[in-house]
C-alpha cells in the first residue's frame, strides 16, 4: 500500500496496480488514478519547479484548474510539455517528467534566480530591456543581446524534436440540446430533454460522469451521490437519442451556437488501436446549449501560499472521495467559507489527523461548526496564516486576524502539518458563457462573477449559475433541461438531497497581507505585490493589468488567479469590483493539441489533383510538380540530365519536329443560354458575339478596377454554347467572378456556368509535324488548313474515341489542342504518342512550355499578377472601343496609363549567365551597392531557339527602353550582370510558324 | 469501344482494412454512372425542370431545396436553386437535352467529370460526419435527398441512397485524393473495398 492510500474509499480499482514512471523513478497507482492522485498516494509533493523564479510547487487542485502541477509526458520519442498532472489519466507504461528545472527537480540551479527575486517584478523586462538612446546597445539591441538566456532561464516545458505519429481526427455533430458538464446539474438537464424525444449531445471533460457527486459523500434519492449519478449515466448513454462523450472538454463557443470541443480519445491507454485517433476535435452544432460546468475555487493569498502541500480544500475532497488519497499526515484547513469543513471532516473520516481549521470568519453557522466537530478539531475562528515554511511545507504560522478591517494582531504561533487546504470561495465556471458574449455580473454575496445575459441561445444549470447546493442543481438543471425543449419548469419534487445546510456566502477576504512572497497567480509568479506595483505604475485597468503583469495568462488561463488578482486590484483603485470587471474569456477554456485542428489534414494539407494522364506521366519518367492544387509534369527527365538540359532538349524538339504536352488542368466553364454570347462581351475585353460557331477566340477578361485578370481562349461550340478556358491557376477565381456578375449585377441574363475543367482531357500537340501526327490517328475530319484553320474547331474520333481539336497555340508553332472525355484521356494521349512515334515526338513539361512561351513573348500568371493592365503588357489590341466591359471604366485611370508604368519588355542575358525571376532591373552600381530598381524579371529561361539565357521583365517605360542595356540585380542570389532590353517577341515575331 | 478509366487507378484495391478485429463499419466502392450532368432552369423553372427530368428518367422528382428521387438506373437531386444533378444511362444524354430547349434550360455533360463513390454500413453517418459539416441523421437528411457541400477544397455532391448508404459525386481530378481521405476516415470503424459496382 502506498503511504498515502486511505485505507478504503474512492472510485479506483484496488485490484489491480499500473506502473509509472515519474522523473525516471518507478511509482505504482491504480485504475481510476490521475498522475497526480498516484504521486501524491506515493508521497510525491514536489512535482515543479515555477515559471519565473522557480521556486518548488506541488500539487495545488485536482481538475483543469491546476496552475502548477505541469508535467511532459513522454510517449515514444514524442515529448509533450505542460500537461497538467491532474489531467493525466494513469496507464501501464506512463512516463512522465517535471519541467523548467535543471540538473534535477530537488536541486535547481535556477532557484537561485530567487535572490533576485526583488528585481524580477512586474515590468521587469519593459523597464529593463527598452535600451539605451545610443551606442551599441541602443534600442532592443539589449534585448536582443539578453533574449537567449532570459528565455532560457524562464519558461515551461520544452517540446521534443521527433514527428508526432498520433493520429488526430475532426468530427462534425448537429443536435437539439447540447449539455456542457456531466455533474448532477447537467445528468438531470440532460435527462428533461432526451426524455422530450430530442437529440442530446451530454459532455463531460473528466473521465467519469458525476461531477461533484463523486467525492461529496452526500446522498440523493437516499442512495450514496456518486451510486445516483453512475445509475443515471448509464441509463441516458443507453437512449438512442443522447450521446454522452466523456474525457471531452468544450472549450470555446462561437456564433451561431456552435461549440468546440476536444475529445481525448485514447491518451488513458498504452496505445491506440488502428484507426483510433488521439483526439477527436468536435464542431457541435446545437439548437439549445445547457451550460452546467460548474464551478471553480479560489484560493485565498497569504505568504507563502505556493509551497508543495498547500492545497485547495475542494481538490482535497476529490483526492479523498474519487481517488482514496490523504494529500498528508497532518493537515490544516484555511478558509473563509464553510465549503471548507467538508474537507476537514472527509480528511478526518479518511483516516488524516487534522491539527486545525483557522477561518478568518469571527464566528461560524451551526453547520459548519458540526462538520468542525466530526473532523474534531475547534476552528480557530478570526485567525489567518502569515506564512509557511519548508521545501515540502513543514509548518505554518498563524496570527490573530480581523476580517474587516484586514488587520493583524497578537503573537505569530507556528503549526507543524505538511498539508494545508485553503477556501477563499467558489467561482463559476462561466469560461463559455463569457465567450458567447455578455459581461459576466459581479455578486457581492457570493464574492464571485455570474454569468452575464446571454446573447446566444445558452441556459445555464448548478454551479454555473451560483447554485451552491446539489439540490439546487438538480432542480435548475431539470428546469433547463425542460426549457431547452420548448417546456415549463416541472413541479415535480426533484430527488431528495442529503447534505449538510451550510451558507454559502464567503467572507470577503481575499488576502492576507504579511511578510513574504503571496502569490495570486501560481503559473506565471504574479504575486499580489506585483498587481499593486502594476496599479501604482497606472496599468489599472483589467486589460492592462493581464498584459502588464501576465496574470491569467498561460496554460490555466488564471483560473484560480482571477478573482483574487481583481480584488487586490479593486483594493488598490478603492472600488467595488464589480466596477473594476474582469477580462472577457476567449477560447480555448483548457488547452487543444493542435494536431486535433489541424484534423485529418495532418501531413496532408491539400489534396492532389491529378489530370486523367497523370499516372502515364509518372510510369515515363516525368518529375512531377505541384501548381496549385494539380499535379504536373515539371520535365521528362532522362538519366543525367539537369532540370535546364532536359527542358532545352524538350522545347528544341518542339521547334524541330513535335512534342505533346498535358493541357487539361487548364479551367474550363461551360457557358450556355440565350443570353450567352451577351455575357462574354461584358466579361472580356474583346466581342465574341461576333464570333462564327465552330471558331476560337482569345480573350482578356479585367477586374473592376482596370486591372488584367485572367486570359484563355473561349470557343463557340454552337449559337448558345460556348466552351471558357482559364489559367489553370485562376480557374476557380474566374468561376466566382463570373458568378458574382450574373448572380448580383445582370440577374437578367439567361445563362448557366458549370465548372467542366474535370470533364475533359486534353492535349497540346506542337511543332511543325504536329498535323502528321493528327493525320496519322484522327478519323471523322480532316485537320488541313481548309478544314481546321487557326482557331478553328473540328470533331472528330481518334481510335473511336469522339474528340473536339481547336488549332491554337501557345509555343507559336504550329498546334492543336485536343480534348476527349476524361475517361478516355490516357487512351487518346497514348494514342496521339504512336502516331507522333514516326516524328520523334517528345511529351515535355512545364518548363519547356514556359520556355517555350517566353521565346514567343506571350503573357502567363508571373505577368498577369494582380497589378499590371492590358496597356502595361501591350494587349491593347485586345480592347474594345466599341462596347464596354468589366474593367473599361477604370481602366483608363491616369495611374494606370502613366507612361513611367512597369511595362513588358524582353531581356537578354549579356554575360551568358542565367536570369532568374524576381531579380531587380537596374541601371547602375554593382553586386553590393545596386542602383535604384526600375523593374523586375518575371520569367526566365535558357532559349534553346536564340542560344541565349533570356527573360521577360516589368520594366519602367516598356518599349522606350528597348535596344538599351541595364543589369539584372538579385544581391540575394548573388548575382548582378548586363542585360540588354529588347521585344518580348523574340522568336518568330511574324507568327509564320504558327500558320505553317 | 474503348472502355473508360477510372480515377481511382491503382488506389482502388478490392480488400479488408482497418480494424484490428476485422470487423467493418463501411463498405467502400466506386459506382460511377455511364452518365452524369448538371440541368439548370431559368429562374422560377425549377418545377418544370423537375418535370422534365421526369419524363426522362421515370423519377418523381420534387422541386424543393435539396430534394431528389431514386429510381431503377436513375438518379436526381437537387444541387442548388433552379439546378438538378441527373445520373443514370448513356441513352439519357440525348433525351434530357431534347426535354429541355432553350426556354426550359440547359443541360451540361458530366459523364466524365464526376466520380461516384459511395459508402455503405451502419457507420457511414459517422464516418461522413468526420469529412463534412451537414447533418447526416435519417430525420435531417432523408433517403434520396442530396446535398452540395465541399470537404476543404473538394466540392461534393451527396445524394443518400439508402437508409445507411450514401453516394458522393467528387471531380474526378480529386477522386483519387477523396478516396484516400475516406480511406483514412474509414479506418477507425474498418472498411471493406467492394469492386465495381458496390
Amino acid at each position: 500500500m502506498s503511504p498515502r492510500r486511505a485505507s478504503a474509499g474512492g472510485l479506483i480499482d484496488r485490484g489491480r496496480s499500473i506502473g509509472f514512471t515519474f522523473d525516471g523513478r518507478d511509482y505504482t497507482g491504480h485504475p481510476g488514478d490521475t498522475l497526480a492522485s498516484a504521486l501524491l498516494a506515493n508521497g510525491v509533493r514536489l512535482v515543479g519547479r515555477s515559471f519565473k523564479y522557480h521556486r518548488p510547487r506541488g500539487i495545488f487542485a485536482a481538475g483543469a484548474d491546476e496552475p502548477n502541477a505541469l508535467v511532459t509526458v513522454l510517449k515514444d520519442r514524442v515529448r509533450e510539455p505542460n500537461i497538467p498532472a491532474t489531467q493525466i489519466e494513469l496507464h501501464e507504461g506512463l512516463a512522465a517528467e517535471s519541467q523548467n528545472r535543471f540538473p534535477t527537480l530537488d536541486v535547481d540551479i535556477g532557484a537561485l534566480g530567487q535572490l533576485a527575486g526583488p528585481l524580477l517584478a512586474a515590468g521587469f523586462y519593459y523597464k529593463t530591456f527598452m535600451g539605451p538612446v545610443i551606442g551599441p546597445l541602443r534600442g532592443t539591441r539589449f534585448w536582443m543581446l539578453c533574449e537567449r538566456f532570459i528565455r532560457h532561464a524562464a519558461g515551461l516545458g520544452r517540446a521534443g524534436y521527433a514527428p508526432d505519429p498520433a493520429r488526430y481526427e475532426k468530427m462534425n455533430a448537429f443536435c437539439d440540446v447540447l449539455v456542457v458538464g456531466a455533474g448532477p446539474a447537467g445528468l438531470t438537464a440532460a435527462e428533461a430533454a432526451a426524455k422530450a424525444g430530442r437529440r442530446v449531445i451530454l459532455i463531460e471533460q473528466e473521465p467519469r460522469t458525476g461531477g461533484s457527486a463523486n467525492w461529496s459523500g452526500e446522498t440523493i434519492s437516499g442512495k450514496p451521490a456518486r451510486d445516483w449519478a453512475t445509475a443515471l449515466s448509464e441509463r441516458l448513454a443507453a437512449r438512442g437519442n443522447l450521446r454522452l462523450l466523456t474525457r471531452t472538454t468544450a472549450w470555446g463557443y462561437y456564433d451561431g451556437n456552435t461549440v468546440a470541443a476536444l475529445e481525448r480519445v485514447s491518451d488513458h491507454l498504452p496505445g491506440a488501436a488502428e484507426g483510433v485517433p488521439r483526439h477527436r476535435h468536435w464542431s457541435i452544432h446545437a439548437g439549445k446549449v445547457v451550460l452546467a460546468s460548474g464551478a471553480l475555487e479560489c484560493p485565498i493569498v497569504f505568504p507563502g501560499n505556493d509551497r508543495p502541500g498547500v492545497m485547495l480544500a475542494g481538490a482535497v475532497r476529490r483526492y479523498i472521495g474519487e481517488y482514496g488519497v490523504l494529500p498528508g499526515e497532518k493537515l490544516a484547513v484555511f478558509t473563509n467559507n464553510d465549503s471548507a469543513y467538508h474537507a476537514a471532516a472527509a480528511l478526518k473520516k479518511a483516516g488524516g489527523a487534522v491539527i486545525a481549521i483557522i477561518d478568518v470568519r469571527p464566528e461560524i453557522p451551526s453547520a459548519a461548526r458540526a462538520l468542525a466537530e466530526e473532523a474534531g478539531v475547534a476552528p480557530l475562528l478570526g485567525h489567518a496564516v502569515v506564512g509557511t515554511a519548508g521545501k515540502r511545507l513543514s509548518k505554518i504560522s498563524v496570527q490573530r486576524f480581523d476580517a474587516a478591517t484586514g488587520r493583524l494582531s497578537g503573537d505569530v504561533r507556528p503549526i507543524d502539518v505538511d498539508c494545508l487546504t485553503v477556501s477563499g470561495g467558489w467561482s463559476p465556471a462561466i469560461h463559455l458563457a463569457s465567450q458567447a458574449g455578455g459581461d459576466p455580473v459581479w455578486d457581492e454575496a457570493r464574492l464571485a462573477f455570474l454569468p452575464p445575459a446571454p446573447r446566444q441561445d445558452w441556459l445555464g444549470a448548478g454551479a454555473f449559475t451560483g447554485a451552491a447546493t446539489t439540490a439546487e442543481a438538480l432542480t435548475s438543471g431539470r428546469d433547463a433541461g425542460l426549457k431547452a425543449v420548448g417546456k415549463r419548469p416541472s413541479r415535480a419534487k426533484p430527488p431528495t438531497v442529503k447534505a449538510p445546510a451550510i451558507d454559502p456566502h464567503p467572507a470577503p477576504v481575499f488576502e492576507i497581507k504579511a511578510k513574504g512572497k503571496a502569490f495570486v497567480d501560481l503559473q506565471h509568479d504574479v504575486t499580489a505585490e506585483d498587481v499593486r506595483l502594476a496599479h501604482r505604475e497606472g496599468f489599472v485597468s483589467v486589460e492592462h493589468l493581464k498584459r502588464y503583469t501576465t496574470l491569467g495568462m498561460a496554460t490555466d488561463q488564471g483560473k484560480t488567479s482571477n478573482v483574487p488578482g481583481l480584488a487586490i486590484m479593486a483594493e488598490a483603485r478603492g472600488l467595488p469590483i464589480g466596477e473594476v470587471g474582469t477580462t472577457r474569456f476567449r477560447p480555448p477554456f483548457s488547452p487543444v493539441s493542435i494536431g486535433a485542428l489541424a484534423g485529418e489534414r495532418h501531413g496532408h494539407f491539400k489534396p492532389d489533383r491529378l489530370t486523367p494522364m497523370h499516372d502515364w506521366h509518372v510510369e515515363n519518367g516525368a518529375r512531377m510538380m505541384e501548381v496549385g492544387l494539380w499535379h504536373r509534369p515539371m520535365i521528362y527527365g532522362e538519366p543525367g540530365e539537369t532540370i535546364e538540359q532536359a527542358y532545352v532538349r524538350e522545347a528544341a524538339a518542339v521547334r524541330r519536329s513535335v512534342g505533346i504536352v498535358d493541357v487539361s488542368t487548364l479551367g474550363k466553364i461551360a457557358v450556355k443560354g440565350p443570353d450567352a454570347a451577351e455575357f462574354l462581351d461584358r466579361v472580356y475585353t474583346n466581342t465574341f458575339s461576333t464570333l462564327p460557331g465552330g471558331k476560337a477566340r482569345y480573350g482578356l477578361m479585367l477586374r473592376e478596377d482596370g486591372i488584367a485578370f485572367d486570359d484563355g481562349t473561349t470557343w463557340r461550340l454552337g449559337e448558345h454554347d460556348f466552351l471558357m478556358t482559364t489559367t489553370t491557376a485562376n480557374a476557380g477565381r474566374v468561376m466566382q467572378h463570373l458568378e458574382y456578375f450574373l448572380d448580383i449585377v445582370w440577374p437578367d441574363l439567361k445563362i448557366h456556368l458549370t465548372s467542366v475543367t474535370d470533364q475533359w482531357a486534353g492535349a497540346a500537340v506542337a511543332g511543325p509535324n504536329a498535323r502528321k501526327v493528327l493525320e496519322g490517328c484522327v478519323t471523322g475530319t480532316a485537320v488541313d488548313t481548309e478544314a481546321l484553320p487557326f482557331m478553328g474547331i473540328v470533331h472528330g474520333d481518334i481510335d473511336g474515341v469522339p474528340v473536339v481539336i481547336c488549332r491554337l497555340s501557345f509555343s507559336g508553332e504550329l498546334a492543336y489542342e485536343v480534348y476527349c472525355g476524361a475517361g478516355y484521356g490516357r487512351h487518346v494521349w497514348e494514342t496521339l504518342w504512336q502516331a507522333g512515334v514516326p516524328y520523334g515526338i517528345v511529351p515535355y513539361g512545364m518548363e519547356a512550355l514556359g520556355t517555350l512561351r517566353i521565346e514567343k513573348g506571350h503573357v502567363a500568371g508571373a505577368e498577369i499578377d494582380g497589378r499590371t493592365t492590358a496597356r502595361d503588357l501591350y494587349l491593347d489590341w485586345v480592347l474594345s472601343k466599341k462596347k464596354p466591359f468589366i474593367g473599361s471604366a477604370l481602366m483608363d485611370r491616369e495611374g494606370l496609363i502613366d507612361r513611367n508604368r512597369l511595362r513588358l519588355v524582353g531581356l537578354l542575358s549579356l554575360d551568358g549567365q542565367p536570369l532568374d525571376s524576381g531579380a531587380h532591373i537596374v541601371e547602375s552600381g554593382g553586386l553590393e551597392t545596386p542602383g535604384r530598381s526600375i523593374g523586375h524579371v518575371t520569367a526566365a529561361c535558357y532559349s534553346p531557339a536564340l542560344s541565349k539565357y533570356i527573360g521577360l521583365a516589368l520594366v519602367k517605360g516598356g518599349k522606350t527602353r528597348h535596344g538599351t542595356r541595364a543589369f539584372v540585380s538579385d544581391p540575394l542570389r548573388k548575382r548582378f550582370g548586363p542585360v540588354e532590353i529588347a521585344s518580348h517577341h523574340f522568336f518568330d515575331p511574324e507568327g509564320r510558324r504558327l500558320h505553317g | 469501344m474503348v472502355k473508360r478509366e477510372s480515377p481511382l487507378g491503382p488506389a482502388l484495391r478490392p480488400d479488408l482494412h482497418g480494424r484490428s478485429d476485422g470487423g467493418s463499419g463501411v463498405t467502400l466502392s466506386e459506382v460511377t454512372p455511364t452518365f452524369m450532368a448538371e440541368a439548370a432552369a431559368w429562374p422560377g423553372g425549377k418545377k418544370i425542370l423537375a418535370a422534365a427530368i421526369g419524363d426522362v428518367t421515370g423519377l418523381a422528382l420534387p422541386a424543393s431545396p435539396n430534394a431528389g428521387a431514386l429510381g431503377a438506373g436513375a438518379a436526381a437531386f437537387s444541387i442548388g436553386p433552379e439546378r438538378f444533378f441527373v445520373a443514370g444511362s448513356e441513352g439519357f444524354a440525348a433525351r434530357l437535352a431534347a426535354a429541355l430547349p432553350l426556354e426550359t434550360g440547359t443541360v451540361t455533360d458530366l459523364s466524365h467529370g464526376r466520380t461516384a463513390i459511395r459508402i455503405a454500413g451502419p457507420r457511414a453517418e459517422w464516418v461522413l460526419s468526420k469529412l463534412f459539416a451537414i447533418d447526416f441523421s435519417a430525420d435531417a437528411f432523408a433517403v434520396a435527398e442530396g446535398r452540395a457541400t465541399a470537404h476543404h477544397d473538394i466540392t461534393a455532391q451527396i445524394q443518400r441512397t439508402g437508409a445507411t448508404q450514401f453516394d458522393i459525386f467528387v471531380f474526378r481530378s480529386l477522386a483519387r485524393s477523396f478516396w484516400r481521405i475516406l480511406r483514412e476516415a474509414s479506418a477507425e470503424v474498418g472498411y471493406e473495398v467492394l469492386s465495381g459496382e458496390g
